[in-house]
């Protein structure tokens, strides 16, 4: 019995590559159908995201080995093996298990931390189970993950402070603003970097949106967009003192917003904050603004530190995830041995009982005046004593089990006593 | 000197202690101090606190404002019941990271007061003393949370300011979200105010307890410059709508002169409601319709 993971993911195929062997949920469940048609005995999950494309197989005495799954990926997806074999990686058991501990925990993630993928493995073991290509050791395996996964999360800060420009250039704004209805928020230059920072605070609830820009038709596009309005670029200095977020990105070469401007701004608005972000280089706003009081600027860089200095704190992290998941990694292996010897100790046990309800059907002719009540005592007997027989090596074994060596107590068993039954793989699933 | 009276209240000090010590440590290590201590000593002590304050009361068979130790034990059994329904109102994250510091600081030093030190210069149980004490006591400890709250914004908007994202930061919230507290505490605590000195002004009119010259009495000078600072304070906000830095410096510039009210005049000297007992001094004139004398040891 083995696990096995073969894939390939943004640190090891490009995105061409990637993009050739990804699946989408429909194409999922084709594939687990056909595979588990191919390999009967054997479990499966496909983990298909941008970044990555995973199968973990699961099968009796290697039955589906790593060129089985290449050969099953090259006519899936109806590609040359050669095409994608180089960047594909594989795991077998014990790493095979770190490395989907590592999948869902996140650290392995481009965004090191993300909370993303955690829901990804879900969906991709929810989808593996509907269609029925998981069995006791995948299941097992998926659950464990996803548990561990947010153990982590909650115990460690891997998944905490924002580790982009404008999910940073929101929180900010969230430490300004109990919440964004009813603010107006004043878009200056149309960049791309605007329009993710804005589509931000629309989804936290800003609706007052406001885009000025040199190019009237670009403005008028991106307010569309965001059921915004466009306004005359001249236009602008009216708008400084109703605004409550001013975002700015024009490719002027000098400044768009000046001290005194937003000065006079603030005094309309009698201390209520105005929050700027710019994100234009060479700058728009004069850096003078940031003085003002119940004013709050930010540049580009302001944001980038923050950003650098959280994907930092994430990867500190790295170290004290490893070490839980490689504990846990110890007790899923133990486990596994665990169900690896149940099927044999249900053979045992299955053996024993056989003997004894065949000698007791040996005797029952024998004793002819014996009642009913008379012979359930001398039945139950016998089960007692079966069952207490078998009740401490099933104890040692499992006991065993956990380091490893279960198997081989079991093995020697079944060899004492000749129980040459089909192999307890066999039964896993 | 402490007694075994002291001993609830020493206790109470103790959970706010605690209290303060967890929810700092909240922020520095989330993962050692846990929130939910902080929380649970402040009730805890406030409960004990409450039982306290109802022996004292009984004990005194009035309010418990006899002198300034029981005065000032009330008067922080408001703050903390204020504070405990505001927290369960408008759940501010860390509120009380800058309250429960400022509670224990001031339970120590009421602490200090001995019991027998100062006493009520005027008559107990009387409708006028309840009708103006209590409004006021409650409007100070909502004037004793706009001051925390002030805090808080002026630590967020100066990490804001200059770029200090560090833990404290992240725990904070937003400033819009502390102003909006802020001026809701103030104008809770402004008519309360306002009722209590108009009670007392009556008081003192009716019954002609400090002398013809009350006015000039320096906690009644004080009383009404704190009343002034707070209204002008609700007249920025409601009259000319301001917000920020200025409306948070006035609510810290109006607790101190709360402060200064409520403790200051002891020291200043005042005939309105407590005087030092000294060995110079064997008794002191109780104030009221009944022209009582209390004669102290």
């Amino acid at each position: 019995m083995s696990i096995l993971v073969v894939g390939l993911n943004h640190k090891s195929a490009p995105v061409d590559v990637r993009e050739k062997l990804a699946f989408n949920n429909n194409s999922v469940s084709n594939a687990l159908s056909v595979f588990t048609q191919k390999y009967p005995s054997s479990e499966a999950v496909i983990l298909s995201t941008c970044n990555r494309v995973e199968i973990y197989a699961s099968s009796a005495s290697d039955a589906v080995k790593l060129e089985d799954i290449l050969s099953f990926l090259a006519e899936f997806h109806k590609i040359e093996k050669d095409a994608f074999s180089q960047y594909m990686y594989h795991y077998k058991d014990d790493r095979a298990v770190t490395h989907l501990f590592h999948v869902s925990s996140s650290i392995d993630s481009m965004v090191i931390g993300e909370s993303q993928i955690l829901s990804q493995v879900k969906e991709a073991y929810t989808l593996a189970s509907m269609e029925q290509s998981t069995g006791k050791i995948l299941n097992q395996l998926f659950q464990q993950a996803l548990n561990l996964s947010k153990t982590i999360h909650t115990n460690t800060s891997i998944g905490q402070g924002k580790v982009s420009i404008s999910s940073v250039a929101v929180e900010f704004a969230e430490k300004i603003f109990q919440d964004f209805t009813g603010k107006m928020v004043l878009v200056v230059g149309a960049g791309e970097m605007c329009e993710l920072l804005l589509k931000h605070l629309y989804e936290e609830g800003a609706r007052t949106i406001i885009v000025a820009n040199r190019t009237f038709e670009r403005a008028q596009a991106i307010a569309d967009a965001f059921q915004g309005q466009a306004i005359k670029y001249e236009l602008l200095g009216e708008y400084l003192s109703k605004a409550d977020i001013i975002i700015t990105s024009t490719s002027a070469p000098h400044y768009v917003i000046h001290t005194d401007q937003v000065k006079d701004a603030i005094k309309h608005r009698r201390g209520n904050p105005i929050f700027l972000i710019d994100i234009a280089v060479p700058r728009d706003i004069e850096p003078g603004v940031g003085n003002i009081d119940n004013v709050y600027l930010y540049n580009i860089d302001d944001l980038q530190t923050v950003v650098n200095q959280n994907i930092d704190d994430r990867t500190r992290e790295i170290e004290k995830c490893r070490a839980i998941i490689e504990k846990e990694v110890e007790h899923f292996m133990a486990r596994l041995e665990q169900i690896k010897i149940e099927p044999a100790i249900t053979l045992l046990r299955n053996s024993f009982h056989t003997i004894g309800k065949d000698e007791l059907n040996r005797l029952k002719p024998k004793l002819k005046n014996i009642n009913d009540e008379e012979w359930n005592q001398v039945v139950y007997t016998m089960e007692r004593t079966l069952n207490k027989l078998l009740h401490h090596p099933a104890k040692v074994a499992k006991q065993e089990a956990r380091n490893g060596g279960g198997y081989r107590y079991v093995e020697t068993i079944k060899k004492l006593f000749g129980i040459f039954h089909h192999h307890p793989d066999d039964s896993n699933k | 000197m402490f007694t075994l009276s002291h001993i609830p209240f020493i206790i109470s000090i103790a959970l706010y202690l605690v209290s303060s010590t967890w929810s700092i440590g909240h922020i520095i290590k989330s993962d050692i101090f846990n929130k939910k201590v902080a929380r649970w000593s402040t009730i805890m002590g406030f409960l004990i606190h409450s039982g306290y304050l109802a022996f004292l009361g009984i004990n005194s068979n009035s309010i418990p404002i006899t002198n300034v130790y029981e005065s000032f034990v009330s008067l922080l059994w408001c703050v903390l019941f204020v504070f405990i329904n505001i927290d369960y109102l408008y759940k501010l994250p860390s509120l009380d990271t800058f309250l429960m510091p400022l509670v224990s600081a001031l339970s120590i030093w009421a602490l200090t007061f001995d019991k027998r030190d100062m006493f009520i210069t005027v008559s107990l149980q009387k409708f006028w003393l309840i009708a103006h004490i209590i409004p006021i006591f409650i409007g100070y400890a909502a004037f004793t949370i706009s001051f925390s709250l002030s805090v808080m914004y002026l630590t967020q908007q100066r990490q804001l300011k200059h770029k200090l994202f560090g833990r404290l930061f992240s725990k904070l919230p937003s400033l819009e979200g502390i102003d909006n507290l802020i001026w809701k505490t103030i104008s809770f605590g402004f008519p309360l105010l306002t009722l209590g000195l108009v009670f007392g002004t009556f008081w003192v009119k009716t019954q002609n307890i400090l002398g013809e010259m009350w006015y000039l009495d320096s906690k009644v000078i004080l009383g009404l410059a704190t009343w002034l600072i707070y209204a002008a304070l609700l007249h920025m906000r409601l009259v000319a709508s301001f917000h920020g830095t200025k409306i948070a410096l006035l609510t810290i510039a109006g607790f101190c002169f709360v402060l200064f009210t409520f403790i200051g005049t002891f020291f200043i000297g005042s005939k309105h409601a407590f005087q030092k007992v000294s060995k110079n001094v064997t008794h002191i004139e109780i104030l009221g319709e009944s022209k009582l004398h209390y004669s102290h040891l």
